[in-house]
Formats: C-alpha cells, structure tokens, sequence
C-alpha cells in the first residue's frame, strides 16, 4: 500500500510540474476574459452565458489535461527508463499501475477543484448565487475525468503514444455522442445488426450520462436514483478499465 | 540469510523478441549459462549487443525467457527476490525534478523500509558514495559521475545481498572508476555479491574474482579469472645485458633492442632451458625472467571472433 | 563581397521593406474593393441535430455562442441577404437549447424589426410558448406585434388572453387584452372584462386605468344605444327628442342610461345623439 502511494505522490509531483501549471493559469485568463467578453456582447441574461462558457471551458481543458497527462506519464517512463529503475524494486506490475492511477487521479482532482474554484468565485462575484446543480456537475465532471484517465492508461500500457492518443480522444469524442444510438436503433433492420450494436453501445463508456447541464443551465429538477445509477456506472466502468490494465501490464515485456 | 547456495543460476536461458513489421521472431538470447557464487564478484563480460542488458532485464523481471530458467538461492525468481536485490542500471535516468534526499525517499519507500530508517541510512550512503553535501540538489543538476554514485546510493538503500550493476564504470574518468571501484570492492568485503556486466576489460580484470563471456547471445566461456588465464601462458620474456652486439646473433638470436638492454621471447620453459644457460655461458647478465600470460583481452577477443 | 553581419543586416533590411510594401498594396487594394458591396453571403449551417452532436455534450454553450455570433452579425454586417438565414439560424439556437428564453424574444424582434417579417416572429415565439409554457413575455410581444403591426386585433386579444394567464404575468395584461376586445369593435365584452379588472385591482392604479376605460366603453355603448333609439324616433314622429326623459316616456329606451360615475349626459336635440363625455384615452 505505502509503494502505491508513494508512486502515486511521485506521479502527481511530476504531473504538476510539467504542465498542469501552465494549463491552469492559460485556463484561468481564458475563461476570465473570453466570458466576461462574450457576457458583455450578449443581449439578455448575462449570467447563462458566463456559466456555459465557463463550464465548456472547464470541460474542454480538464479533459485535454487529463488525456496528455496520462498518455505523456507512461510514455516518459519508457523513454527515460526510469520505468526500468522502478520495476527493478520489489514493486509489483499491479502496484505501479494503481500508483499511477491515483496520482494521476489526484492529479485532475486538485487542477479541477482550482479551476471550479476561480470559476465558482467569478460566479458568485457577478451573480451572487450558487446552486447545488452546478456543484453536483463538478463531482460528475470529476468521475468523467477519472474513466478517460483510466482509457489513458490503458492504451498506453500496450501502445505507443500517438495511438494512444488517438484511441483516448476518439473513445472520449464517441463516448459524448454515444447517446444517438438510440435515435437510430430503430432503422437497424436485422437481429444480428440489431444485437452487434447494442452490444458495442453497452460496452463502450457512456459518457453523456455525466452531463447535467441542462439541471444546470436551464433548472431541469434532477432525480437522485439516476444520478445515483450514472456514478455507479462510473465507479464499475473504471474498475473494468483498470482491471484490463493490470491484466495487460503485467504481460508485457521491457 | 543466505546459505551458501549459489546466489544467482541461470540455465540455458533464452528469449527473442518479435520485430512487430514482420512478425519474425529475433532470437537476442541463445542459451545463457551462468552461476554466481556467494560473496563473489562476477563479471560479465561481452559486446555491444551480445545480450548483457536483455539477459540483465530478465533477472530483474522486466522481460520473461521463453526457455531456461533463472534462479536465486535455489528458489524461482519472484517479487521478494527483489527485495534483496540492487540494480544499477547502465545510463541511469531519475526524476530529475527530486532532490537527492527525495529520490532516496522514494526508494527506501519502494523497498518498504520505515522512513527514519531510510532517512538514516541516506546520510551514511551519500557520504560513502561520495556525494556528502548534494542532499539538496535537483538530481537535474548531477554530473554523470555524480549521477552513477547516486545510483550506486540507491541500490544499497536496501541493504541488498545482491547488486546487479550494468555498466557501472561507462562514462566515467579514471579517478571516477577507482572511486567506483573501490565502493564495489568494499561492498564485497562486507559479503555482499556483486555481479556487474562491462565490455572494459582494464575494470574487470583489476577486481573481478569470475568472468562469464557472452557472445552471439550465448555464455562461451565462464571461470575463474586466475583459471582462465593462468591456462594461457603465451610466452617468455628475457631481459639481458652484457652481450656485444655481434654475438647477439649467435647467443640469442631474434633478441631486440630495448633501451639499453636487450629483450628476448621464447614459446615455452623448454626454449628458456636452453636459450637462458648460453646467454650466461656468453657473459651475459639477466635482468629479468618474465612469463607473459594472456590478457584478458586477447582471451576475449579470441572468444569473440571464434 | 559584404561581410556576414552586413549581409544579415541587408537581408532582415529588405524582409521588412518587402513587407512595408505589402501592407501598403493591400491598403490600397482595400480602397478599391469594397468587401460588402453587391456580396452574397453563402451560410451553410449543419442541421440542429449534427449541431448537437458536434457539441459533444454542450449545447447550450453552442446555442449561446451561436446566439452571441447571430446578433452580432445582424447588428453590423452589410450583407445583402443576409435575412435568408435569420429563421435557420435561431431554429437551430432553439433547437440546441429549447428553452432559451432571450433567443425566442431577441430573435423575434430582429425578425420584427430589421426583416420586417411578423409571420415569422410569430412562428418563432409560438414555438417559445410551447417549449416555455410559463412564460408570459413570449405571448406577450406577440400580442404587441400582432396589435401594432399587423393591425390583427382578434389574434393580438387571443395572445393576451393567453399571456395573462400565465402565473406571475403582470396585471396589465388583462388590460391589453380586453383593449383588443374593443378595438374588435365588441365593446360590451371588453366592458365586462374591464369590469373584472377593476374589481380585481389591488392597486389604485388598476383601479383607477380600468375605471377609465369602462367610463369610456359605457359612453360609447350608451351612445349607440341613444343613436339607434333616436333615428327610430325621429322616423316615426319626423323630429329629433327634445331628451332622453322624452326616449324614455316614449318608450324607445328602456331606461335612461347615465355616465359610468352615475353623472347624466347631455343630448344633443338637433344632431340626435349623446355629445361625447370626456374622455379618457387610454395610454400604455
């Protein structure tokens, strides 16, 4: 358990270093100047826009941290070799993998509590109020982080990094818009079509389920057993994805 | 601890790697062979690409023979194994964001050692490896020496009873090499096994007590270093004066010139009966007797171009 | 042959003259061609529904930035044509966002106000309506519009009507809706909403505007009335009444009507009708 920590305290120190840093103050004046901006050109309620915007880029730059960080992290191990000098110690394949996990899990979690907290304070500034919607949103947002991360190490525990990449971001964009499966579930024609489907839609993460805006934007009432269904979905899907991970990472050869 | 059961047996090892375009299998080891003995220090000798660090990562763990095995003290290799094992590998890369102090944290946490003990023990190693004021230092900051006696720090963090060095002298000046050196002689001194793998010969043969060569992925020859080259005595050397240049034909013949005296090899003791009684009976006088032996160069590139 | 730092000093001497000549070409091209002069501009959107998957997630924030980007176009380019793409582009703002309340309202009064298209703005806030049932500001600007520019008062008195409903509208609503009722020529409803109004008032300003309009709806129902009775009079017997008490014996009127505040009006013998009382015209 302590070489589990300790590798993952190690992640996060050289996660921070590098460039969630640099991403949080780009973050930071973005978002403060692009929504006052936007805000100020807008002709009507002025605090809807500074929330979607606001909450985009929040998204947009989590997510982005998040996937370079985790596919950059495994690959600066192999390249370096300091990968090398750690499983020379008795530390065991598993122990490396959940090391990583959870500092790159830290990781997020600290870059997007400050950047919803720089955000929640702009908010508070200019309106004066904050809603429990937009709370719950952050806690989401978070478990979304964490099954992407847990995609990001994934594929760069077998593969190189650009196809990493490329299969995180891809798996990401297709997980947001995997809800159109069930407006064209009814052109599939045959039972083989029909079930092949379902079976990749139940499969692949779901990630729109994360997403409340419209709780958030437009004061739709949430109900607690969903919300409650959608972070057990999390919780399970990231287990699987780590399990895969370890079963991967313990076979492969350095 | 450890009986006096052989540290570390590999038998008939042998792995290849798949060049992923064609999916052909490329055999790097062909049949290792190898045993090290308890408190002694092995070297492991070969060329660039002959297999030294592939065979290295599988006693580490990092890659899993296809055939052979390896084992320590008689048991399979496994995560405890490592536990008694230091590993410095060749061109070592660290966190270059820690400190020295930080870096040796999060070994000593690795191996599972309680934190004042690490905290101990890394005052008392930087000051034997050398490096008694870097504590502090960005690890970004070492020189290459500095970085391999860090190395060298890290490995004993955990007390092992076996160090596995890869190419510790590389890189090195000569003052760098005996402080190195000197370390690997006192570590022994203290029981430890050291097995480290070179293709500098100077090194080897001023300290090692067994040789393995390995060439073509395969152990060709393995022994005693005093075995191996006291079965190789080449030739005589003879050192004389005294002799006027026109009898040197006569007396000694193919003697040459050396500085002021002159120097004469022969094949064998036979040749020295016979050749050592007339340069006397001429007046001569010797000044030396020396046997040359083989180098362990000239062992080792015979192995290799075998 | 110049030496190296000369020839460097040259080169970066000639980029930048190079460059000071471009940007003086181009200001001079810019002064002969007029970019929005006789353009077209060519708009090709993605349907609402790739809109939304392209959000991935978000679409309100790509219905407000769509929104943001749409009134900034409309306010000042000098597009020619560019009011093709006016009912498109806040479709699709709805669409990704339904119930963006400041789309439905803006939209429609661009489309009111610079297309000079009601039709359209009334298509577009009748959609509002549906998606925000609650909202009472989305009938009522198509009410207004209906009213002022359309001149289409049974349709403007059915959004008020409608808007007034709405829980949290405002009172003056009912007002607007019974003035339409009058303005539909029908003023005995308009009297009894107006009726309903005044006493519902909690406030003496309603009280007060509503009182207005029934002392000004009685005086025109009551002069039709006096008119109609009058002609009857004057066709039989040749001559206008000498007075309403004279209607009244004669048995033309049923009673002799009296002012909304109880006060008598004065009739006019020689034309036959009521002269008009004061009046109060009622302004918004």
């Amino acid at each position: 358990m302590r070489r589990i920590i300790a590798i993952a305290l190690n992640t996060y120190r050289e996660a921070v270093r590098n460039r969630i840093f640099y991403l949080l103050v780009g973050f930071g004046f973005f978002f403060a100047l692009s929504s006052r901006f936007i805000s100020m050109v807008t002709v009507g309620d002025q605090a809807r826009v500074l929330k979607d915007v606001g909450l985009g880029a929040i998204h947009f730059f989590s997510i982005t941290l998040v996937i370079f960080t985790g596919i950059n992290l495994i690959y600066q191990e192999i390249e370096r070799r300091t990968l090398f000098n750690i499983l020379s110690k008795p530390v065991s394949r598993s122990e490396f993998i959940l090391g990583k996990f959870f500092g790159l899990a830290l990781t997020a979690g600290l870059s997007l509590l400050a950047m919803a907290g720089v955000f929640l304070l702009f908010l508070t500034i200019t309106t004066g109020r904050v809603e429990t919607p937009l709370l719950l949103s952050f806690l989401l947002l978070y478990e979304e982080l964490l099954i992407i991360t847990a995609l990001a190490l994934l594929f760069s525990s077998f593969t190189t990094p650009i196809l990493s990449f490329l299969f995180t971001v891809s798996l990401t964009l297709i997980g947001r818009v995997l809800w159109t499966y069930n407006e064209f579930r009814p052109l599939l024609r045959t039972p083989l079509v029909r079930g092949l489907c379902r079976a990749i839609y139940l499969l692949l993460p779901n990630l729109d389920k994360f997403n409340i805006q419209d709780a958030v934007v437009v004061g739709r009432p949430l109900s607690t057993p969903t919300v409650l269904l959608a972070m057990g979905y999390g919780a399970v899907y990231i287990i699987a994805l780590l399990t895969l991970t370890l079963f991967l990472f313990r076979r492969r050869q350095f | 601890m450890w009986g006096d059961r052989d540290v570390l047996t590999l038998r008939n090892v042998c792995k290849s790697f798949r060049s992923d375009f064609l999916r052909r299998q490329i055999p790097v080891l062909k049949g290792i062979t190898m045993t090290v003995g308890r408190g002694e220090i092995y070297g492991f000798l070969g060329v660039n690409g002959a297999g030294k660090t592939t065979t290295i990562k599988c006693i580490l763990g990092l890659l899993t023979p296809d055939r052979g095995s390896i084992e320590m003290e008689g048991r399979p290799l496994d995560r405890q194994s490592r536990q008694r094992i230091g590993f410095l590998p060749e061109n070592p890369y660290f966190y270059d964001y820690l400190s020295a102090r930080e870096y040796l944290a999060l070994v000593g946490a690795l191996f599972s050692l309680p934190s004042r003990e690490t905290a101990c023990r890394t005052g008392e190693l930087l000051a034997q490896v050398g490096l008694p004021e870097v504590g502090s230092l960005k690890l970004r900051k070492f020189s290459k020496g500095m970085t391999q006696r860090l190395g060298l720090a890290a490995a004993l963090l955990g007390d092992p009873d076996l160090l596995i060095l890869d190419e510790p002298f590389s890189g090195l000046d000569p003052i760098g090499r005996k402080e190195i050196r000197d370390l690997l002689l006192a570590c022994r001194e203290r029981g430890k096994t050291i097995f480290f793998s070179s293709h500098i010969l100077q090194d080897m043969e001023l300290m090692v007590d067994r040789i393995g060569i390995v060439h073509g992925g395969q152990t060709t020859r393995e022994g005693k270093l005093a075995d191996l080259i006291s079965h190789s005595v080449q030739a005589i050397q003879i050192v004389f004066t005294g002799i006027p240049p026109d009898r040197i034909a006569e007396v000694a013949p193919g003697a040459l010139e050396r500085d002021e005296a002159r120097e004469l090899t022969v094949d064998d003791e036979a040749q020295l009966a016979e050749v050592l009684p007339r340069i006397m009976a001429a007046g001569g006088q010797i000044r030396s007797i020396t046997p040359l032996k083989r180098t362990l160069e000239e062992i080792f590139l015979r192995e290799v171009k075998a | 042959m110049a030496s190296r730092p000369l020839r460097s000093s040259l080169l970066l001497g000639l980029a930048f003259s190079a460059l000071a000549w471009a940007a003086f070409l181009q200001s001079r091209y810019d002064r002969r061609v007029d970019y929005f002069q006789d353009r077209d501009v060519f708009l090709s959107l993605p349907s609402s529904k790739t809109l939304k998957v392209l959000s991935f997630g978000l679409p309100h924030l790509t219905a407000d930035l769509l929104y943001v980007w749409a009134i900034q176009f409309y306010a000042t380019t000098q597009y020619r044509n560019r009011y093709d793409f006016l009912e498109p582009i806040f479709q699709r703002i709805t669409d990704l966002s339904p119930q963006y309340l400041e789309a439905y309202l803006i939209g429609a009064t661009i489309m009111v106000y610079e297309a000079q298209d009601v039709p359209m703005a009334l298509r577009f806030l009748e959609k509002g309506s549906r998606q925000l049932p609650g909202e009472w500001r989305l009938d009522n600007d198509a009410g207004y519009y209906c009213f002022h520019m359309l001149k289409d008062f049974p349709r403007a008195e059915a959004y008020y009507l409608r808007a007034s409903r709405n829980p949290g509208a405002p009172t003056f609503l009912r007002r607007l809706a019974s003035h339409m009722y009058y303005l539909r020529g029908d003023p005995r409803e308009a009297y009894a909403t107006w009726l309903e109004i005044a006493r519902q008032a909690t406030d003496t300003l309603g009280r007060d505007s509503a009182r207005n309009h029934l002392y000004q709806i009685k005086a025109e129902i009551d002069a039709a009335t006096v008119r109609q009775a009058a002609q009857k009079f004057r066709d039989r017997t040749g001559r206008f009444p000498t007075g309403l008490d004279e209607l009244h014996r004669r048995g033309y009127l049923t009673e002799v009507p009296r002012t909304f505040t109880g006060e008598e009006y004065t009739f006019d013998a020689k034309k036959g009708e009521l002269v008009p009382p004061r009046v109060f015209r009622w302004k918004k």
